[in-house]
């Protein structure tokens, strides 16, 4: 046996595993830069897209409205921050579903099977897109003015908010694959996103405008106040009590993505040859 | 004696690499029908069909050989091929390959075996085939020094060192088959399967592509190969097991699907008076061309070729004749069709 076969039969170490996505990144800028002026487009066209809020956000803000308990710049920090983990998410992890839907569609999933690693990480590594960069450089813009006009956080809200971010991204990437996993039952299914994208949309409001048990519904039960919201609050040090339960939820809702990937994986069938 | 019997069986035992046992396979599909109306009706009721894509098959088969899996469309072969690759899950039967059980050990398992499956790239498509070679490299942990003698080796066996730093998009499907078999053989995997390595392909590239195959397989390396092309089985495969309706209808070296034809010849004949072939035993009507002109199957077992001729001439006086060997398409072809 080879040496490195001797080394792939042990099972992927942390390093080989930051190896590969380090050159899944590289492999996924040297495709996209192959079409130049397309990636500055799309990239340009995403950041407008998700300008909306935030441009919304300034026009109550300047129409004399507001969202109780919050000026604008605290709610432009919520939106910057889910301008940035959205953009991280869709450039690492929400490829995967379109990744995962056209190679159900099309069997070539089966090139995935045949690689000596984990086919979920496969699946991303290979998915990895570059387009929402110019979201995630909106977001930092957006987050920067915020943050700018707002007193400057302490050491420790800046430390909390480093960890719910984190926890932001591990919601998301959940989401990415629990969505991916259901396109090995229903193939073809690319309505999925759009689900995800109308659930999210309350991860881009302070939570508290919402009644109670909303509230406990997208903080607690489906963490998506996880996605902006907490890690903002934290960092204003207007952090509502049970974000530690939401903490724990987002656990959960990982490592059960983890557990319908793996299930649903099995209902994989390939095409015809 | 009984000691010598032992030790052969044994020493065979090491030489099988793949050993497969009443393998079956069967899969849903539903039934949505064609026009419009069956097709709104299937979003509320769908007719389901079990399909028993293999039914109990078994065969071993030695390090080292190179065996052709064939079968007409719908038969089988790619479902065994996926099954022996970890790819799908069988619904019931054994299957060994190297000692793992392929859907059970995948990630262990597919560090060990190579695959090009005709029409699945392997490549990405907009960066040079070198880029690929390199995620390949990450991807099985292979030593630069490893890599790059394995890589200059194979750039020179397929003629490829002046493409690989094209992009994929830019190259012909013979020059990216080239460059598949380098992402698949690149780790020196034991057992490489192999889906119609050849399909599409120019007489150059299938050739170029055969030497490539024949030269690793005269190192060790295992090929299971299905093909629709019959040129790859004759140059390449010793062994051929054909698939028909999930189930193995042949099983043995390639000289032996040619011995059910030694026996048979083709004439096309023309003669200068009109002849009546029927009720001749040993002769069977191919084609009749024209009353004077008619292409035959012989049996020279039960009528040679002399009396054949005696017979001809006699009869309607032989203008033309030709006479040819049995393509093996069509033994092939009988197979299919049992």
């Amino acid at each position: 046996m080879e040496a490195w076969n001797k080394e792939v039969f042990r099972g992927g170490s942390m390093i080989r595993f930051v190896k590969l996505h380090i050159m899944g990144v590289k492999i996924a800028f040297a495709s996209r830069m192959v079409y130049r002026a397309d990636f500055l487009l799309s990239s340009f066209i995403t950041l407008l897209g998700d300008l909306i809020i935030p441009l919304i956000t300034f026009l109550i803000y300047t129409s004399g409205a507001s969202f109780p308990g919050w000026n604008i710049y605290e709610v432009l920090l919520i939106q910057g921050i889910f301008m940035i983990s959205r953009g991280i998410a869709n450039m690492f992890f929400f490829g995967t579903v379109w990744n995962t839907l056209s190679s159900v569609r099309e069997g070539t999933f089966d090139l995935i099977l045949l690689r000596p690693h984990s086919t979920l990480h496969m699946t991303m590594i290979t998915a990895i897109s570059c387009d929402d960069l110019g979201v995630i450089a909106g977001g930092i813009l957006i987050s920067g003015i915020a943050l700018y006009n707002l007193p400057a956080p302490g050491i420790i809200n800046i430390l909390g908010f480093i960890f719910f971010f984190i926890v932001s991204l591990m919601v998301l990437v959940s989401f990415a694959i629990i969505m991916s996993a259901t396109v090995f039952k229903w193939v073809g299914n690319s309505r999925v996103y759009e689900i995800f994208d109308a659930i999210t949309i309350f991860g881009q409001y302070p939570a508290t405008i919402f009644s109670k048990g909303f509230n406990i519904l997208v903080t607690w039960v489906i963490p998506i106040t996880m996605i902006a919201f907490i890690p903002a609050s934290v960092l204003l040090g207007k952090a509502a009590r049970g974000i530690y339960i939401a903490a724990l939820s987002s656990v959960v809702l990982f490592v059960m993505s983890l557990v319908i990937w793996h299930l649903m994986q099995k209902k994989y069938t390939s095409v015809g040859g | 004696m009984a000691f010598n019997a032992e030790k052969i069986h044994q020493r065979r035992r090491i030489k099988v690499i793949i050993k497969v046992q009443n393998l079956k396979k069967t899969y849903k599909t539903y039934n949505r029908g064609n026009s419009f109306a069956e097709s709104v009706k299937s979003l509320f009721h769908r007719k389901v069909i079990n399909v028993n894509a293999l039914k109990g098959i078994d065969f071993t088969i030695e390090k080292g050989e190179l065996v052709a899996l064939l079968g007409p469309n719908g038969a089988g072969k790619s479902t065994a091929l996926k099954i022996l690759t970890g790819v799908l899950y069988p619904t019931s039967g054994d299957v060994s390959v190297m000692g793992y059980v392929p859907w059970k050990e995948r990630k262990k398992y597919v560090a060990h075996i190579g695959a090009v499956f005709g029409q699945k790239s392997q490549l990405i498509w907009d960066i040079p085939p070198l880029d690929s070679f390199c995620l390949n490299r990450a991807i099985y942990s292979i030593p630069n020094a490893d890599f790059k003698a394995n890589l200059d080796s194979m750039v020179e066996m397929l003629d490829v060192g002046s493409i690989i730093k094209k992009p994929t998009r830019q190259l012909s499907l013979g020059e990216r088959m080239k460059c598949e078999f380098i992402m698949a053989i690149l780790h020196k995997p034991k057992v490489v399967f192999l889906d119609e390595p050849t399909i599409g392909l120019d007489v150059i590239a299938k050739d170029s592509i055969r030497k490539f195959i024949q030269n690793m397989n005269s190192t060790g390396t295992t090929f299971i190969l299905t093909t629709h092309d019959l040129g790859d089985v004759e140059q390449l495969a010793k062994r051929v097991i054909v698939i028909n309706k999930g189930e193995i209808v042949f099983d043995d070296e390639l000289k032996g699907l040619r011995r059910h034809i030694e026996n048979r010849k083709i004439i096309r004949i023309t003669t200068r008076e009109p002849v009546s072939y029927f009720g001749e035993d040993g002769i069977t009507m191919i084609r009749q061309i024209s009353p004077y002109e008619a292409e035959l199957g012989l049996d020279v077992s039960k009528m040679k070729i002399n009396e054949f001729i005696n017979m001809i001439n006699m009869n309607g006086q032989i203008a033309d004749i030709s006479i040819r060997e049995v393509p093996i398409e069509e033994v092939i072809k009988e197979l299919y069709v049992k």
